[in-house]
């Protein structure tokens, strides 16, 4: 699946959609168009920050008139299954994405609303968010999503305990990560736990290894259609240290029998079973959901390793720049949904999704990191994104959909060694690109 | 051939055989007395409906580029000759064969095994068979999401029987992925061959085991000399449902291991899914869902061929 798939299993959609409709009982019929039911349909990806989508639309039924409903699609469908309804009578009005290349060819197709009119009457939903991230749903000119949820770079994870009885610190550079995986590897430990199943765990490592080795400008270059930026010395430097890594036990060996979407790695890590795991920041709040203890006692983070010599700024991140909203042209309800849109920068928005360790990306969130979940979590967090000087968006979101599983099958194949640095090279080289 | 209802008199039966074939064998006659043709209007409507027009819908959207957006674009055999030249669609096509292969010549002796004797007169034998029948009612996903949980290899069998499971990497290699999906298919699949195989041998006439007792045959040579080709036509029927059944498997392979390694268990109406719901190129996965009917059909006709299919004989003659 080219989404993230975040932490689903925790979703529970039908629960959502029926704890909606009780609470959107009274306020009477609004002068709506026939065949549609009055109301607003938002759907967004289904996983543990739902219970915060839901409390904000329980706040908007109470004021609003037009009801809104939550629908949601769980983990890995969630693309699939929007592309599948959004040019049909079921589409929602309101949906989730991940701004950029995920709506492009929706903006292409004629089917989103620009949002400049909304922005004209209330400026709010342009200047209360960080310009970086609100950018990053601008499509020719035009503004096509509001940002919500929150911000979500892709962290190395550790379990402090384990680390601790190694003598292992939480590393700083790429040897530090090297020693650490031998000294874990000796005490029977998995090093790393990697959800090689779902394949884009697996591509963390590539990401962050490329900007390292070569700066962020490799992947720019190459999504722009230069096929020979794969082939440079910076390409195969980094496949070679990613070899080194496997070759030293790290993943150990069973990786593409794991998986981050049924629980399977996250678990090996709360469990002490695996020392470190990369993933994006919404690993805490999955593990926060389903192994409360450990998340508060044990969950170590850590911005990935230097590498030394790499052309790549050590403060660069990779991951999700955030998740948008954007709405469809054929909505009945504009007034409503601008409305609904506009609690997407409200203190008390920010303020929720801070406890659920998700992180906004608003004007005003600064003021209410100690309030968050983990305050230590979220100010840590937020400097990361605020220094970086590159945020490399997820190359399966950056690529086009149709690039989404070729990628995953050569990252797959060079892990375990059914292809070669020249094997991978050639994959790459033969993605489509926009 | 024909129900009893449906049966002309003897007499008519005779007449309209008379074009030459052998008489008595013959169902096919046109005898006045037939049920006519708008009997058949309701299937033949539901089957134009459901079958046929996607079907040429289907082959008609292989000749184009649609992404579910815009407007599908003619694009003649372009998607076609993609196929061709693509080296995981012939993959997939071996693939799927195998997998059938496979599921055939793994579930047809434990099913006629557990078949026959669950057509004998056993204590236990009801409730055991009852118990063996539970895995069909299942749906094929959630016999898939199970059987992923059980073999996680860190908190499934695996992690408990190292000696049997190695790393347990049952998913990440090709051969154990294959393995996996053919098990969890047999698993499933085999109660209802069983229950074909246990109709098929309580049919069979007692008459046939007491002569061959007289004789002095013993239990395995009965079976070998009686039940195997009592149950001749039975297995043929049972072996076409398990081919088509396997050329058509999805779930599994999509919940157990999602075509990979790799493409390593990328079969085709699993690649057919990839183009279509993952890639959003609806021209090539319906391209791909045409080859798939060309080569099922091309399969069943070999298979009809060969195993006599069309005639049916019975195996009741002579007695």
């Amino acid at each position: 699946m080219r989404r993230r798939a975040r932490f689903p299993r925790s979703s529970a959609g039908g629960a959502a959609l029926a704890l909606m409709l009780s609470l959107s009982a009274c306020g009477g019929g609004t002068g709506s168009a026939g065949g549609d039911d009055g109301k607003i349909h938002v759907l967004v990806y289904g996983d543990a920050t739902n219970k915060v989508e839901k409390q904000l639309i329980a706040d908007f039924n109470k004021t609003s008139d037009v009801k809104a409903v939550l629908d949601t699609i769980p983990g890995a469908d969630y693309q699939a299954k929007l592309q599948t309804i959004i040019n049909s009578k079921q589409a929602p009005d309101i949906f989730f994405n991940w701004g950029g290349g995920s709506i492009k060819p929706f903006v292409e197709a004629g089917l989103l609303l620009p949002l400049d009119d909304f922005i004209a009457k209330d400026p709010g939903l342009k200047k209360k968010f960080l310009p970086s991230v609100f950018n990053s749903a601008v499509v020719d000119g035009k503004a096509y999503g509001i940002p919500m949820r929150g911000t979500q770079p892709v962290l190395l994870f550790s379990n402090k305990k384990v680390l601790k009885d190694a003598g292992v610190r939480q590393p700083e550079t790429w040897e530090d990560l090297l020693a650490a995986v031998r000294k874990l590897k000796a005490e029977g430990v998995t090093p790393i736990a990697l959800g090689g199943g779902d394949k884009w765990p697996t591509l963390m490592w590539f990401e962050y290894l490329y900007d390292r080795v070569a700066g962020p400008g490799l992947f720019r270059k190459a999504l722009d259609g230069d096929k020979d930026a794969w082939t440079g010395a910076g390409s195969r430097k980094a496949l070679g240290m990613l070899r080194d890594l496997v070759d030293a036990g790290a993943f150990g060996t069973n990786y593409d029998s794991v998986k981050f979407t049924d629980q399977g790695s996250p678990t090996l890590l709360a469990n002490g079973k695996a020392a470190f795991e990369l993933m994006g920041s919404w690993e805490y709040a999955t593990q926060q959901d389903s192994h409360p203890e450990f998340a508060e006692k044990n969950l170590g983070y850590s911005a990935f390793p230097t590498v030394e010599g790499g052309k790549g700024d050590p403060r660069n991140l990779v991951g999700n720049t955030n998740n948008f909203y954007s709405v469809l042209k054929k909505t009945k309800h504009p007034e409503a949904v601008a409305e609904f849109l506009k609690l997407q920068y409200s203190d008390k928005f920010v303020k929720a999704q801070l406890g659920v360790g998700n992180l906004p990306t608003t004007t005003n969130t600064e003021k209410f990191l100690d309030t968050a979940a983990s305050p230590h979590f979220a100010h840590f967090q937020y400097d990361l994104v605020k220094k970086a000087p590159a945020f490399q968006l997820s190359w399966d979101q950056a690529y086009p959909q149709k690039a989404t599983t070729s990628m995953y099958q050569a990252l797959q194949r060079f892990l375990n060694g059914g292809l070669d640095e020249d094997g991978f090279i050639k994959a790459m080289q033969a993605l489509p690109t926009f | 051939m024909t129900t009893t209802s449906l049966t002309p008199p003897a007499t008519q039966r005779r007449q309209a055989a008379s074009g030459g074939r052998p008489p008595g064998r013959s169902g096919t006659g046109t005898g006045a007395s037939r049920p006519g043709s708008a009997w058949a209007a309701p299937a033949a409507v539901f089957f134009a409906l459901f079958a046929l027009v996607p079907l040429v819908l289907v082959a008609a959207l292989s000749l184009s580029s649609w992404d579910g957006l815009s407007e599908p674009e003619f694009v003649g055999l372009d998607n076609w000759k993609k196929l061709l030249d693509d080296p995981v669609m012939l993959k997939s096509l071996w693939l799927s064969v195998l997998l059938t292969v496979l599921g055939v010549a793994i579930q047809t002796p434990l099913s006629i095994l557990l078949g026959v004797w669950a057509a004998g007169h056993q204590r236990n034998r009801a409730v055991l068979s009852a118990i063996y029948f539970v895995p069909l009612l299942l749906s094929a996903t959630a016999v898939s999401v199970l059987w992923r949980a059980v073999l996680d290899p860190n908190f499934g069998v695996p992690a408990q029987a190292a000696w049997l499971f190695g790393d347990g990497n049952l998913f990440g290699v090709q051969s154990s992925a294959i393995g996996v999906l053919v098990f969890v298919s047999a698993w499933q699949f085999t109660p209802l061959h069983t229950l074909i195989y246990q109709g098929a041998a309580r049919a069979v006439p007692q008459v046939l085991y007491q002569a061959a007792r007289i004789d002095g045959a013993g239990t395995v040579r009965q079976f070998f000399h009686i039940t195997l080709p009592q149950l001749r036509n039975s297995i043929i029927t049972s072996m076409i449902l398990m081919v088509v059944g396997g050329l058509t498997t999805f779930e599994t392979v999509l919940i157990l291991t999602q075509g990979g390694p790799g493409t390593d268990t990328t079969i085709s109406a699993f690649y057919m899914y990839q183009q279509a719901f993952k890639s959003f190129d609806y021209g090539t996965a319906s391209a791909i869902g045409v080859l798939l009917v060309l080569v099922a059909t091309f399969i069943s006709l070999i298979m009809v061929r060969l195993s006599g299919y069309g005639k049916m004989r019975s195996t009741m003659e002579g007695l």
